[in-house]
């Protein structure tokens, strides 16, 4: 299972914090992302971050793992 | 004992971490102090309270890798890091960066380039609450 996180002004566009995703053996980070963008095509016009388990990359092709967490993140607004 | 990296939605005080600061070495002789306020005012809106989220884990992780950095890089005795999340109110204090360094200019220095950091490295994202609605903020001014 791949768990797959929104935050800040993300989850008003998806209306939700978490849901998952079905693990299968040679899913790639673009797997999941083309499949959410194409389903909350609003939310990831905002999207400029994504980090697989807490760590950011801009690697599409990584290559995840069962129980992997991945967050789709809009840009940062701290401080 | 607090830890020096920390989110928490309870404001903080700046007294409580200064004494934490200088409790870590009698060798530091230059504090730089940054508070981030929340104001009652943004681009033509009267803002009563600021709303935080965050990616908690991530956040943590990112705000210790910087305290790292900060350290190596301006040569600190010690620096501290706090971010408040969930709702503040106009006036309230957001966010305290402290560093301490033998001499003031690498602990000017470093609490400059701590918050700079802090807004572009840390999955932290605010809402402003208005009377004429709520807003997320995506600049870093």
């Amino acid at each position: 299972m791949i768990r797959i996180l929104f935050f800040g002004p993300i989850v008003e566009r998806v209306l939700q914090r978490e849901m998952q995703f079905e693990f299968k053996i040679g899913m790639r980070l673009k797997d999941v992302t083309e499949t959410l963008q194409a389903r909350y095509p609003e939310a990831f016009q905002i999207v400029c971050t994504t980090a697989v388990n807490q760590v950011q990359t801009r690697d599409m092709e990584y290559p995840l793992a069962d129980y992997d967490e991945i967050a789709f993140m809009a840009k940062f607004s701290g401080g | 004992m607090h830890n020096a990296v920390r989110l928490q939605t309870e404001d903080f005080s700046v007294d409580a971490e200064l004494a934490e600061l200088r409790a870590s070495s009698l060798r530091m002789g230059g504090i730089a102090t940054f508070v981030g306020c929340a104001r009652d005012f943004s681009e033509g809106r009267e803002v009563s309270e600021i709303c935080f989220d965050a990616y908690d884990r991530m956040a943590v992780t990112e705000m210790n890798q910087l305290r790292d950095e900060a350290v190596s890089k301006f040569n600190l005795l010690d620096a501290r890091i706090v971010h408040r999340i969930g709702v503040v109110s106009a006036g309230e204090q957001i966010v305290l960066i402290v560093t301490g360094a033998e001499h003031r200019a690498p602990a000017l220095q470093a609490c400059s380039w701590l918050i700079d950091n802090l807004k572009q490295r840390v999955p932290i994202w605010k809402k402003e609450i208005s009377v004429q609605g709520e807003s997320w903020i995506t600049s870093h001014p």
